[in-house]
């Protein structure tokens, strides 16, 4: 580790926070635009049969101290947020946050491990075809990375739960006897690799590790190595791999997170996903807005990672 | 603030080589598919919409339920209904063409504008629409489009506004790099010292003659976008109900009877789905290595 490299790191992890942080407060005005554009009054459900607009209503406002202008509901709204309170559900009562903690570590399983199936698929092929050009075998799996990626997930899903069931005799999670099956933790990672397969980033992410190690290894300064006859690899790792690696990462997160509502849904996976599917259903505003703003959050996080990463190898990069 | 944008091939590379010489056999094969399944679509979607099918999409045989291809007149056999699966099909374009195509007109149109404000006029456009971009980025979309659902009603206008709208920011973010590139070789430049017009120079130098065949492919690849987006809800039940069709909840339909062994209703569907997404983003990919000319030896 260069110590040339520690001092950009601190400035841009400043930098960056304070950019995630803007982001995520323009992510909760988002969210609040849309359910105050959103038709209905919630109010009208306690005043139900009587004129919306009586003295009723107004009266009701006061006493339960909504405030009367946007600004003030939305500055309402985040100062219980920076609290933690993230109001409760309709359906069930319950607050929202401690809720999405309980599932989001489920979300959180399914979609990294997803993500590192896709990558342990992804990176041999495109380090071997940035190695080795377009050879029959190349070409081949990156058509077959083309097709996966177009398969629709949902269908996948029952093609790989008959094929457990047919093949395993295993039934768990649909008839709710997985803790009594042996094998049971395999079927733990059936929606792991339903997702890894299907979700529709394994060709891009081929394709980006492809062309970025393609491109590093013909730079000049590789040719130099290789004539010197240092070890390639490691001069392109940096750059050719590290960097693309973390990059398609952090941006198909978000492309996880909306692949695991599928993914939960068909597998009844007890994660966030399906609990914004019922959201949407029950139209539960505090709950559907909590995800929305924990995935953000995610999605945010992962992308602060990423830039840190990147200036941590390219410090170069702080200095721009 | 560098993004990754995703985007095949290296933006505004101009080849030497003519397109025949650039064209290699993929190219070719996956446009030339792209284009066929287009032409199906098409074809298939006008077939639907004045109603020439050669059965009823809607009559119920319960006397032939789930029966396989090439069955007594039905040749990709009915669901589970007895309904017969190719007018179904067929029927079920409707459910995404027009929604689709809003959809893409909006990313195009949208996100044409942001990439000239941010790449031709620059300076504080620039930096407040790369911030907006991160925002949009920001959410999962799948997530966005059930918060719009839950708030307003599952309408797939509504939905295809929020996938228009979660299109814009690549389109942008490539005509912006185009422009940049355009300036680089004192194009724009050239433009203004012939004395044209702001307009002329925007819309005819750059968006016409520059970026064309990007906004095609963008607009092929959001079609894709839109059709997985209306399948996957349609799946999940927000989407069109039955008994009309749709890909997606023909699929989720047939699913039922998907473990007991019986593939068909659900797997015809759903091959179209991935016939049709993969034909549009080979498509896509091609034209992008054809006409945005990919540096070839």
């Amino acid at each position: 580790m260069k110590f040339a490299a520690v001092k950009p790191v601190s400035r841009v992890l400043a930098r960056e926070l304070a950019v995630t942080a803007l982001l995520l407060l323009g992510v909760s005005v988002v969210v609040f635009a849309i359910l105050y554009l959103a038709p209905g009054d919630p109010l009208n459900v306690l005043l139900e049969g009587q004129s919306p607009r009586s003295e009723l209503a107004l009266g009701m406002r006061e006493a339960l101290g909504v405030p009367r202008t946007w600004y003030g509901q939305y500055a309402a709204w985040f100062g219980k947020m920076l609290q933690g309170n993230f109001g409760n559900s309709i359906r069930t009562g319950l607050p929202v946050l401690p809720e999405l903690a309980r599932v989001g570590v489920y979300t959180l399983t399914l979609t990294l491990g997803s993500l590192t199936l896709t990558l342990l698929i992804a990176v041999p092929i495109a380090v071997h075809a940035a190695a080795h050009g377009g050879t029959a075998g190349n070409t081949a799996a990156t058509l077959g990375a083309y097709v996966l990626s177009a398969v629709p997930v949902f269908w996948f899903g029952y093609i790989v739960v008959y094929v457990f069931i047919h093949q395993f005799g295993m039934f768990p999670l649909i008839s709710g006897t997985a803790a009594k099956q042996e094998h049971a933790w395999l079927y733990f990672l059936v929606p792991i690799f339903v997702l890894g397969i299907a979700s529709g980033t394994l060709s891009e992410m081929i394709r980006h590790l492809r062309e970025e190690l393609s491109r590093v290894l013909a730079e000049d300064y590789i040719r130099t190595a290789r004539a010197k006859g240092a070890p390639v690899w490691r001069h392109a790792f940096k750059e050719g791999f590290l960097i693309p690696v973390t990059e398609i990462m952090s941006a198909k997160i978000p492309f996880l997170l909306g692949g695991a509502v599928i993914v939960e849904q068909v597998f009844n996976w007890p994660g966030m996903g399906r609990m914004a599917w019922q959201a949407a259903q029950d139209r539960d505003f505090p709950v559907i807005m909590g995800i929305a703003l924990v995935a953000a959050a995610f999605v945010r996080s992962g992308n602060l990672l990423q830039r840190v990463i990147f200036t941590a190898v390219n410090p170069r990069a702080s200095r721009e | 603030m560098r993004r990754y944008v995703q985007t095949p091939g290296p933006i505004g590379e101009f080849s030497e080589l003519s397109l025949a010489q650039r064209a290699g056999p993929l190219d070719l094969l996956y446009t030339g598919y792209g284009l066929l399944v287009v032409a199906v679509v098409v074809a298939s979607y006008v077939l639907g919409a004045f109603g020439w099918l050669s059965h009823d999409p809607q009559a119920i045989n319960v006397g032939l339920i789930n029966a396989p291809p090439f069955t007594s007149g039905h040749l990709l056999g009915t669901d589970f209904l007895g309904r017969d699966l190719q007018a179904r099909l067929i029927l079920g374009i409707q459910a995404y063409f027009l929604p689709g195509l809003l959809a893409i007109t909006i990313s195009v149109v949208g996100g044409s504008i942001l990439g000239i404000l941010a790449g031709y006029k620059g300076g504080w456009f620039d930096t407040i629409i790369t911030y907006f971009d991160n925002l949009l980025d920001s959410f999962p979309r799948l997530v966005l489009i059930l918060l719009v659902i839950a708030a307003f009603k599952p309408d797939i206008y509504y939905v295809m506004v929020v996938v228009g709208i979660t299109g814009m920011p690549v389109i942008a973010n490539l005509i912006a790099g185009k422009i940049a590139f355009l300036r680089q070789k004192s194009f724009i430049e050239a433009a203004h010292a012939l004395g044209l017009p702001a307009h002329t120079v925007v819309l005819k130098h750059i968006l016409w003659l520059n970026c064309r065949a990007l906004l095609v492919i963008q607009a092929t690849l959001g079609m894709a976008e839109a059709i997985l987006v209306e399948t996957s809800l349609s799946y999940l039940g927000f989407g069109v109900q039955e008994p009309t069709p749709s890909w997606g909840n023909m699929v989720q339909a047939g699913a039922n009877y998907f473990l007991q062994g019986n593939f068909w209703p659900s797997t015809a569907p759903a091959l179209a789905i991935l016939a049709t997404i993969l034909g549009l983003q080979l498509l896509g990919d091609g034209l992008n290595n054809l006409l945005e000319g990919k540096r070839r030896k």
